[in-house]
C-alpha cells in the first residue's frame, strides 16, 4: 500500500457566526450596556448642557478659562493631589515590600489591617480625623495634659488635616497595588545578585528598586488621579484656602444652581484627567501594572 | 606563560558537605549527606525530582541554612556565612539574568558587587568574558532581545567573570531544545576545562549527567545512592534504582542457586536458570536479587537457531517492535516479564511482532543486583 500526501482540499467555508465566534460579544453586552445607559449617556448629556446655557455658547468655558477662582482652585487640587500621592506613596512602599518579604500569617494579618480601613466608608473616615485632631481631640488633650503645650495645637481646617485624611484613605489601595506589583518581581533575580556579591541593601538598590518602578509609576497615577477628584476629605477636614474642584463643582450646581458651570468644570477636569492619564500612559506604559511584559 | 590563559584561570575550590541535613516540616529533603568534591572537577547531583539535588545546591549557595552539619569551601567552614561572602558563581534554570540591565551590566554585576577593579579593568574583563562565551557583538542588548541559547552564554559570563573558585548551576540547559541543549553541553565543558573553576552541576537529565561530568553523584529520596565516574554508574550500578535511573535497563528477579567463582546460577522462575557474573556486589546462594541486563548488551536470534543457547539466553516472543532510526527497539515476552531489547538497524528489520525468538547475551553482560528497592543499603553494601 502506497500512501501519497494529500493537498488539503479547500472546502467552501460558510461565514457562520457561531455561538462560540459570539462569545466575547454577549459577554460583554451586559457591562456595557450599564457603562452606555449610565455613563456614557449623561456625559454626553453633561457635555451638551454646558455648551448650551442660552441657545449654543462657550460662555461656561471662558468663565472657566478666565476666572482667578477656577485657576486658583485648579492650582491647590493638583498641588494637595501631587502632594498625597507623593506621601502615599512613600508610605506605602515600605509596607508593600514588608508583604512581599513576609510569608504565610503574617502577611495575611498585615493585609487584613491594611484593607479593613478600606471597608469603612470615606465619611466615617474623614469623621474620625476630627475627633483625633480637634482643638478637644485626643492629639491636642494629651500633649495639654502632659504639659508640652498651653494651647490648643491647630491641626484642623488646614492643609495638614487635608492631606492627612486623604493618605490615609488612599493608603490601602496604594499599598495593594505596590504589592501587586511586587508578587511579580522574580525573587530569584534577588538570589542571583545575592550570590554575586550583592549584601541586602546593595541587591534591593541595584534589583529589586528599579524592577518596582515600573509599579510605582502606574501607582502614582491612579492615586493621583483618585485624589484629583477628592471631595468628602477636603470638605470636612480643610478650611476655604484648601477647596479643590470637586467642591466647587457641587458648589455650582447645588447651592448656585448654575448646571451650565458645573457641567463645563466637571467635563474640563475629566478631559485633564483622560489628557495626563494618556501622556502618562506613553512614558510608562500601565500594562506593567495589570502583569503585561516588562518591555 | 601564555598570558590569556593566566587571566582567565583560576583554581577551582575543593568542596566538602559534612553530614548534611536539612527538613522542611517532617520531610527530610536532604537526610546526612557526605561528599568530596575534589578541586577543579565538574561533579554532577543527578537524581529524580525531589530527590534533595536542588535543596543541596542551595545548601552550598547558602539560600538555605542546614538544620545540621556542615559545608566547606577551601577548609573554610561556610554554613554561617552569606551568600554574598562565599565568592560563588551561579547559574540558575531560569537564567535570571537583571532585565533591567544590558548584557555588559549583567556580566559586570558581580565586579561592581564584590571586586575592587577599575572601570577599565572592568571593562576588560567584561569584554574577556563576553569573547569567552562568543557575545562580544551584543554587550549592549537586553536580555529580552536575546534568545534562549544567548541568556544562558550571557548568564555563564556572569557567573564566572569575577574568577570564582566554585560555579554551581541548577538545571540550565533545562529550557533549550534538544540541539542546542547538546552543543552547549559541549561548550560548558570547553568552558570549564578553560576556566579550571570546580563545578557542581545539577541535572535530571542522565544523559547529561553523563556526557558532561567527572564525577556523578546519583542522590534518591534525599539521600546519595551512588558516587562515581559516569562509566562506573552505568557499567556497575550499585542499586536497581540507579541502574534504572541512568540508561535502560532490565531487571529479573530471582533466587541465587549456586554460586562459583565465574557466577552465580539463578533461577527465574518456572525453572529456567540464568547466569550472572561476578562483581564488587557479593551475594549467597538462596538470596533474592535481581539480573541486570542492559538492552544494548542482547542480541536476537530467530527460535531454533543453533546460535545463542545456553544459561546466557532466554526464549520468549517478540510483542512489539519499534523504529528509532539508527536502532530498533525489541520487546520480547519472556515468561517472567518483558525483555527491552536495543537491535542495529540491519539486524531489526528481521523480526516481526508474535514471532519466536531467543535473547542472548555475553557472560559479563548480566550482573546482580540487591532486590530491595532501599538504595542506602545497596549504598552500603558497594562500600563494605
Amino acid at each position: 500500500m502506497t500512501i501519497t500526501a494529500q493537498p488539503e482540499t479547500a472546502a467552501p467555508r460558510a461565514p457562520v457566526l457561531t455561538l462560540q465566534r459570539m462569545m466575547p460579544a454577549l459577554l460583554l453586552m451586559p457591562c456595557l450596556a450599564w457603562i452606555s445607559f449610565f455613563f456614557l449617556l449623561p456625559l454626553a448629556l453633561m457635555c451638551w448642557r454646558s455648551l448650551t446655557a442660552e441657545g449654543f455658547s462657550l460662555a461656561a468655558y471662558s468663565t472657566l478659562f478666565t476666572s482667578a477662582l477656577y485657576a486658583k482652585v485648579m492650582l491647590t487640587t493638583v498641588k494637595t493631589a501631587s502632594i498625597a500621592t507623593v506621601l502615599a506613596l512613600s508610605l506605602a512602599y515600605p509596607l508593600a515590600y514588608a508583604l512581599t518579604l513576609s510569608g504565610g500569617k503574617l502577611r495575611a494579618l498585615i493585609l487584613v489591617f491594611v484593607l479593613i480601613p478600606y471597608w469603612v466608608d470615606i465619611i466615617v473616615r474623614s469623621f474620625s480625623w476630627l475627633i483625633l485632631l480637634g482643638d478637644n481631640g485626643i492629639i491636642n488633650k494629651m500633649l495639654m495634659t502632659l504639659g508640652v503645650v498651653h494651647t490648643p495645637l491647630e491641626l484642623l481646617y488646614n492643609p495638614f488635616s487635608v492631606l492627612v485624611g486623604m493618605v490615609q484613605i488612599l493608603l490601602p489601595l496604594t499599598t495593594v497595588i505596590l504589592f501587586g506589583a511586587m508578587l511579580r518581581i522574580d525573587r530569584t533575580l534577588i538570589a542571583a545578585a545575592k550570590i554575586h556579591g550583592a549584601g541586602g541593601w546593595q541587591a534591593f538598590r541595584t534589583v529589586f528598586f528599579p524592577l518596582s518602578l515600573p509599579g510605582v509609576y502606574g501607582a502614582a497615577l491612579l492615586v493621583f488621579v483618585l485624589s484629583l477628584g477628592f471631595y468628602v476629605t477636603p470638605a470636612l477636614l480643610g478650611s476655604p484656602r484648601e477647596t479643590m474642584i470637586a467642591q466647587t463643582i457641587m458648589v455650582e450646581a447645588n447651592q448656585l444652581l448654575d448646571w451650565e458651570q458645573a457641567s463645563a468644570a466637571g467635563f474640563v477636569l475629566l478631559v485633564i484627567t483622560t489628557l495626563i492619564a494618556a501622556i502618562y500612559n506613553r512614558y510608562f506604559s500601565l500594562d506593567r501594572l495589570w502583569g503585561g511584559s516588562d518591555t | 606563560m601564555d598570558q590569556s590563559a593566566a587571566t582567565t584561570r583560576t583554581s577551582g575550590a575543593q568542596v566538602r558537605l559534612r553530614k548534611l541535613s536539612k527538613t522542611y516540616g517532617t520531610t527530610a529533603a536532604v537526610d546526612d549527606i557526605s561528599l568530596d568534591v575534589p578541586a577543579g572537577v565538574f561533579v554532577s547531583l543527578l537524581g529524580p525530582s525531589g530527590s534533595g539535588k536542588t535543596t543541596t545546591l542551595n545548601l552550598i549557595a547558602g539560600f538555605l541554612t542546614p538544620d545540621s552539619g556542615d559545608i566547606l569551601i577551601d577548609d573554610r567552614s561556610v554554613a554561617e556565612v552569606p551568600p554574598h561572602r562565599r565568592n560563588i558563581g551561579m547559574v540558575f534554570q531560569s537564567y535570571s539574568l537583571f532585565p533591567h540591565m544590558t548584557v555588559a551590566d549583567n556580566v559586570g554585576f558581580p565586579l561592581r558587587m564584590r571586586s575592587k577593579l577599575t572601570r577599565d579593568e572592568a571593562r576588560k574583563r567584561i569584554a574577556e568574558m563576553l569573547a569567552l562565551v562568543q557575545l562580544s557583538h551584543l554587550e549592549t542588548r537586553y536580555p529580552r532581545q536575546l534568545s534562549g541559547g544567548q541568556q544562558q552564554r550571557v548568564a555563564m559570563a556572569r557567573a564566572l567573570v569575577s574568577r570564582p573558585r566554585l560555579l554551581l548551576m541548577d538545571e540550565p540547559l533545562g529550557a533549550l531544545d534538544r540541539k542546542l541543549r547538546e552543543q552547549m553541553q559541549a561548550e560548558i565543558r570547553h568552558i570549564h576545562r578553560s576556566v579550571g573553576t570546580t563545578v557542581v552541576y545539577v541535572t535530571h537529565d542522565q544523559s547529561e549527567a553523563l556526557t558532561m561530568s567527572d564525577v556523578v553523584v546519583v542522590m534518591h529520596h534525599a539521600r546519595i545512592a551512588q558516587i562515581g565516574t559516569p562509566r562506573q554508574l552505568y557499567e556497575a550500578p550499585a542499586s536497581a534504582f540507579v541502574a534504572d535511573f541512568l540508561g535502560d535497563s532490565n531487571l529479573l528477579p530471582g533466587t541465587i542457586a549456586a554460586v562459583d567463582e565465574s557466577g552465580y546460577a539463578v533461577k527465574i522462575g518456572n525453572g529456567v536458570f540464568v547466569h550472572a557474573a561476578q562483581s564488587q556486589l557479593k551475594f549467597s546462594a538462596g538470596e533474592r536479587a535481581y539480573i541486570l541486563i542492559r538492552p544494548e548488551d542482547m542480541t536476537v536470534h530467530p527460535a531454533g537457531s543453533a546460535q545463542g543457547d545456553g544459561p546466557q539466553s532466554l526464549a520468549g516472543d517478540v510483542t512489539e517492535l519499534s523504529y528509532h532510526g539508527d536502532v530498533f527497539w525489541l520487546s520480547v515476552a519472556v515468561g517472567q516479564g518483558l525483555l527491552k531489547v536495543k537491535v542495529a538497524r540491519e539486524q531489526g528489520g528481521a523480526f516481526e511482532t508474535g514471532r519466536p525468538v531467543r535473547v542472548s547475551w555475553s557472560p559479563n553482560a548480566a550482573r546482580l543486583l540487591p532486590l530491595a528497592d532501599d538504595d542506602l543499603r545497596a549504598g552500603e553494601r558497594a562500600r563494605s
